[in-house]
């Protein structure tokens, strides 16, 4: 029963994302309840999935019973495990959020639509999660890129459209990099399947050296491009700053995490140590993540929509979890795994306190956030918290994630590194401290009359309060996750 | 500017009685608790035996003292407090002030407790887990010094705070931070581990910039960002030498790295120098100093008084902290001066040494210079942390043999406490009374504030080191401690003991100017307004006096009690400890002379200073911190901006102008924001315009890459 439970939980995201179309004409509440009930009903049988792949290994499906090389294949390691709760954590409090208002600036007959994409979404998600089978992959990548392109395009405004344009174009470029490399390790090896990829591949790489190279390439690419790592990052300023709050914490905080992680499937499971110790993939990979924690922060500072630079910042973040990656070490790759987690929940809550702070004053520009801390304490104060928290203050879980990430890199005997982390640090200083000083400091500006306030859904509270506990949990008990984290991180064969 | 009435002006009258008399009540018992420590201690009256033998109750008591959670209970007090206070807020402004002053009083009832277990083998408590690698407290006698100064003075603060903070407007905000600063800086102090320390520093820092920005002036919040900055840049070097310590040693408990630190070559100096740095920014240690006479001044009184009488102590203290564990060797292992372990310390020492008198140095030199009597007041903060680091230095560079130092350091700490604190204490007062700050339109006032112009009067005594005030005791052994430097060490050191002497004749000058500006000098201002009446202000420094002037004339209580018992719990020479710290003598002729020899060149320079207007120099533009740095980076800059946009550089236009103009008040961070505007708007747009090639160009660099450095 229990291999059964994977290939459920992405079959009643499927189902329930068909149903609501023939749902819009009963009753709103009922997708928004029916909605509830799935997402719950899948954190359980997640957690299940956890306990069993804990206790006794991966799990594996295959789909129709057919054989390896022919059929599909779903495989739940204890890290494909984590990260599906993770998601899950996550989405289920944006749904929280969203159910309170979906949906600024999307018309209200568009909610239901909303709802769709984002059923559609979770599944392609748990299918990326769980695949193993790289043209499966690909496939989910390319329903990934469609639903997130109309979430982002779901305001009806000029420039959503072009922003939604350019990232369609740029993921479009980036799935098609992916199948290409794909096609060249099908074309060296005749397989697709990840498992028997991997054997090929360890036999056939000094024979094959040309293909696996461009593969390799490709796909690193590829997957930059989706996960918008630095120089590739040109399409997520712009997605971020006109999509709904809601679709902004779902992109940042989820989205490009889960391509991270196929980043990491590719690099350890298919290509493996040896091909990429031989190529020096190491040392790219710590310099793009170094240089994308560099620029990225240096680009948030002169932002003036705070949308934007929380996207910015998103950029400089995935710099820390591509330089954890490139550590190609244990304590590396947990660390980057644990930064996954603790920047969903951090940017999460940053897009979604903002996302309430527009909602009631119709205002995103950072010079128009003096005094809002004094009129909203709660949305600023959460919002303070995940900010302190990206500066890597302790008590919090962005602390957590610099203190392994810096052990990591010495442990790499890559002791500059740690120069890079704080000096991002305290870029991230330059840019969050002002903001919070000018919301919580300074008098609100007389001139300027304050529009009336609208009241707040208490959904939206409720949300944002539950990711600034666990912020708060994950950085004064960590241990217990992380625990889970070198575990699961043990599976794929690092060095210590 | 009238003072703000909290509820007006008929309450005011029962408000003072009530909190005046109880608070003065409660300053009254700390003496008494004072003497009957001491009684205690010289087993007077057989009080201690009596303690150590008798009755169930007392057994229970002296169970109680042994209680290894006293340190949770000491951050838990200032904690509850800061929301209680919080919850009867501006409303009920007797009880918010009453549970301030009464919590902070339970507080240093809870050190007094903790005295035998701190004394005998510290108190330890570990909480396993908690942020990854668990939080762990240790009371030893260090710590306990410090944390006893510390709950003292913020008690005595507090109490002169009631009445002071009623020319403030936003008070229940401010004890609310207060009391959280003091939660913090408590759990600093009682740190038994480096991530523990760093956690409440960091705390500290945040909470402490409340209260710099307090008076959300243009001015406090300019001084406010630098404080918070370097706050910050501190906490993150001190975060750097975390990772590399608990990497390389494995353990961030404070105890004996040396021999695993010794095998790191030069990386031990690049730890120790990020932490001294580190630590040092918070202490006002010289080059990165400069935030500190901004920030000290624009904060209210009672802040300013704990930010220069007790959390500028924290840095040294941990510069202290740090070097005497981890790069000490073990006490057991250690019986020889000339023992290989000791010559890590002896190089951070010379440096930490230099770095002391050079702080001192220029702090005394700018403080002559000022006519704000706060930034004065901060410039000397800044020069007495010199004496103390210097005293730290010592204490490393004379490894076996640096107890003196030790003590010098440890001793002053408690001594510049006391005097600065008041120091503030005077200053605030005469504002409260006249509104006025700055020094030169003041003149007079002791005879329309007597009180006043004693305590300012022991103050400065103590903090120019005449004998028979506590500032004599410390600096005479600091200054046995530099002899003793160029005695065993090297003679280069007999610089820095003349340096000495003349930052000592600087200080003793400085505060005649301002004793004779405030107090004595004749002026025409008859202060019509000026009313005395006996509030918590004069119960406050009158204690801090009295205290003054008991550790003057019995420096012995202090040294026995806290300071030689933390020398014995330290890899120190305990024969040295025996023959040159127990049987100290101060009031040796020599020292006297010394003592006189400051005196009079201290007045010897005042004259001369107000005669030639010494104390007016404005330094040529090119020295000042500001043309250095930044006229270099605006250069760049534009250079910069010309090799990118050619001819259409907006470098002068709309804000980019800051950069040029010699504002003062344009900050580091402000200034690198707007440089990075001009980068950022020049390429933001065209790196996002630019796809299809960072594309093509990036995916050719990565095969090339692989094709050119893979081995296959």
């Amino acid at each position: 029963m229990i291999d059964q439970l994977p290939i459920i939980n992405m079959i009643m995201f499927l189902v329930l994302a068909l149903a609501i179309p023939f749902l819009r004409k009963v009753s709103f509440r009922l997708t928004l309840i029916l909605g509830f009930v799935v997402l719950g009903l899948v954190t359980v049988s997640s957690v299940f999935i956890l306990t069993d792949v804990m206790a006794s290994g991966p799990i594996l499906y295959r789909l129709g019973g057919h054989e390896r090389l022919i059929g599909i294949e779903l495989e739940v390691d204890l890290i494909a495990a984590l990260i599906s709760l993770f998601i899950l954590g996550l989405a289920l409090v944006i749904y929280i959020y969203s159910t309170g208002d979906a949906t600024e600036g999307i018309e209200e007959r568009e909610y239901a639509r909303y709802y769709i994409l984002f059923f559609i979404l979770m599944f392609s998600l748990f299918g990326m999660v769980y695949a193993n089978d790289l043209f499966n992959n690909y496939v989910f990548m390319e329903i990934m890129s469609i639903t997130t392109c109309s979430i982002i395009s779901i305001k009806r405004k000029k420039d959503t459209y072009t922003s939604a344009f350019r990232y369609v174009m740029l993921n479009e470029i980036g799935s098609l990099s992916f199948l290409f490399g794909v096609a060249l390790l099908y074309m060296a090896t005749g397989f697709t399947n990840i498992t028997l990829l991997q054997q090929a591949l360890s036999t056939l790489w000094p024979a094959y050296s040309a293909n696996v190279i461009i593969a390799l390439g490709f796909m690193l690419v590829g997957l930059g491009i989706k996960a918008a790592i630095f120089p590739f990052h040109i399409w997520l300023p712009d997605a971020h700053a006109s999509a709904p709050s809601t679709s902004s914490a779902i992109l940042s905080g989820i989205v490009i995490k889960i391509y991270l992680f196929v980043m990491i499937k590719v690099l350890f499971k298919v290509f493996g140590l040896r091909i990429l110790d031989d190529l020096n993939i190491s040392a790219a990979l710590i310099a793009i993540g170094s240089l994308g924690m560099i620029f990225g922060s240096l680009f948030a500072i002169a932002q003036k929509d705070i949308k934007r630079l929380l996207g910015y910042s998103s950029i400089a973040q995935v710099g820390y979890i591509v330089l954890g990656i490139g550590l190609f070490s244990e304590l590396g790759l947990a660390a980057s795994v644990f930064h996954i987690f603790s920047h969903g929940m951090m940017k999460s809550a940053l897009f979604l306190s903002v996302g309430i702070v527009v909602f009631q004053t119709k205002r995103r520009k950072i010079a128009d956030f003096a005094g809002l801390g004094q009129q909203l304490p709660l949305s600023m104060g959460v919002f303070g918290i995940a900010a302190l928290a990206m500066i890597g203050l302790p008590l919090t879980s962005g602390f957590i994630s610099k203190l392994t990430l810096g052990v990591a890199a010495l442990d790499h005997n890559q002791g500059y590194l740690i120069v890079i982390v704080i000096l991002s640090s305290l870029l991230g200083v330059i840019y969050y401290l002002p903001i919070l000083v000018s919301a919580f400091l300074k008098r609100i500006p007389e001139d300027a009359a304050r529009p009336h306030l609208e009241k707040v859904p208490r959904p939206m509270i409720a949300a944002i309060v539950i990711l600034a506990l666990a912020i708060i949990v994950f950085g004064v008990f960590p241990n217990w996750i992380l625990d889970i984290i070198e575990q699961a991180v043990a599976t794929l064969g690092l060095p210590a | 500017m009238k003072p703000r009435m909290a509820d007006g002006q008929e309450n005011k009258r029962t408000l003072k009685d009530i909190i005046t008399t109880q608070s003065s009540i409660l300053v009254g018992i700390l003496f008494l608790m004072i003497v009957i420590f001491l009684l205690f201690r010289a087993n007077a009256f057989g009080l201690a035996d009596w303690f150590a033998t008798s009755g169930a109750l007392i057994a229970f008591f002296r169970q109680l003292m042994r209680f290894s959670g006293w340190p949770l209970v000491l951050i838990a007090i200032p904690l509850i407090g800061a929301f209680l206070e919080m919850a009867f807020g501006q409303k009920r402004v007797i009880k918010r002030d009453r549970v301030v002053i009464l919590l902070t009083f339970l507080t240093i009832v809870v050190v007094f407790l903790m005295y035998p277990a701190a004394s005998s083998e510290g108190l330890v408590l570990k909480l396993p887990g908690i942020m990854g690698l668990g939080l762990g407290f240790r009371v030893d006698m260090l710590g306990y010094t410090v944390l006893f100064i510390s709950v003292v003075v913020w008690f005595l603060v507090m109490v002169y705070a009631h009445e002071y903070m009623k020319l403030e407007k936003h008070c229940t905000r401010f004890f609310f931070f207060m009391a959280l600063t003091f939660s913090a800086v408590l759990g600093t102090i009682m740190a038994g581990d480096l991530l523990t320390m760093f956690l409440f520093f960091e705390i500290m820092t945040f909470t402490s910039f409340m209260l710099v920005v307090h008076g959300q002036s243009d001015e406090s919040y300019r001084a406010g960002h630098n404080y918070l900055i370097m706050g910050l840049i501190g906490g993150f070097l001190i975060l750097a030498a975390m990772l590399l310590l608990y990497f390389f040693v494995g353990d961030l408990e404070f105890a004996s790295a040396i021999t695993k630190l010794g095998e790191l070559g030069n990386l031990r100096y690049w730890i120790m120098a990020l932490l001294v740095l580190g630590f040092g920014i918070k202490a006002g240690m010289a080059p990165v100093h400069f935030w500190l006479p901004r920030a000290h001044p624009v904060a209210p009184t009672p802040a300013s008084a704990l930010l220069s009488g007790v959390m500028i102590k924290v840095g040294a203290f941990g510069i202290l902290r740090v070097a005497t564990s981890y790069f000490f060797p073990d006490k057991t292992m250690i019986t020889d001066y000339l023992d290989p372990l000791w010559l890590t310390t002896q190089t951070i020492g010379t440096a930490i040494i230099w770095f002391g008198i050079v702080t001192m140095a220029m702090g005394v030199f700018l403080a002559l210079q000022q006519s704000h009597m706060k930034r004065m007041l901060a410039y000397h903060s800044v020069s007495q942390m010199g004496y103390i680091i210097m005293g730290v230095g010592i204490a490393l560079y004379l490894g076996y043999r640096g107890a003196m130092g030790y003590a010098g350091a440890l001793y002053h700490i408690i001594n510049h406490a006391l005097f600065k604190t008041l120091l503030f204490m005077v200053a605030g007062v005469v504002y409260y009374h006249t509104k006025e700050y700055d020094m030169y339109k003041l003149g007079g006032l002791w005879k329309k504030l007597p009180l006043t112009a004693t305590v300012c009067l022991i103050a400065c005594l103590g903090i120019s080191g005449i004998p028979l005030f506590n500032g004599f005791i410390s600096k005479s052994i600091l200054h046995h401690g530099i002899i003793e430097a160029f005695e065993y060490g090297h003679p280069s050191f007999r610089l820095a003991e003349i340096l000495f002497m003349i930052v000592s004749i600087g200080t003793a000058c400085s505060f005649i100017k301002f004793f004779y500006y405030v107090f004595i000098r004749r002026t025409d201002n008859p202060y019509p307004r000026l009313k005395r009446e006996y509030t918590t202000l004069d119960a406050a420094m009158a204690m801090l006096g009295l205290f003054i002037i008991f550790v003057g004339v019995a420096p012995r209580f202090l040294l026995g009690n806290f300071i030689i018992p933390a020398l014995n719990q330290t890899a120190y020479d305990p024969y040295f400890i025996d023959h040159y710290i127990v049987s100290l003598r101060f009031f040796t002729w020599e020292d006297l002379g010394n003592a006189g020899i400051v005196v009079s060149g201290g007045f010897a320079l005042f004259f001369l200073g107000t005669r030639f207007h010494w104390f007016h120099l404005k330094l040529p533009k090119w020295l000042s911190l500001e043309y250095v740095f930044f006229y270099p980076g605006y250069v760049f800059m534009k250079q910069m901006c010309r090799l990118m946009y050619g001819d259409k550089c907006p470098i002068d236009q709309e804000e980019m102008r800051t950069l040029s103009v010699d504002d003062e008040n344009v900050s580091f961070t402000d200034r690198f924001t707007v440089a990075l505007k001009v980068f950022n708007r020049r390429y933001e747009r065209s790196i996002i315009q630019s796809d299809a090639l960072i594309y093509t160009g990036l995916i050719t660099a990565l095969l090339l890459y692989m094709f050119v450095f893979g081995r296959f």
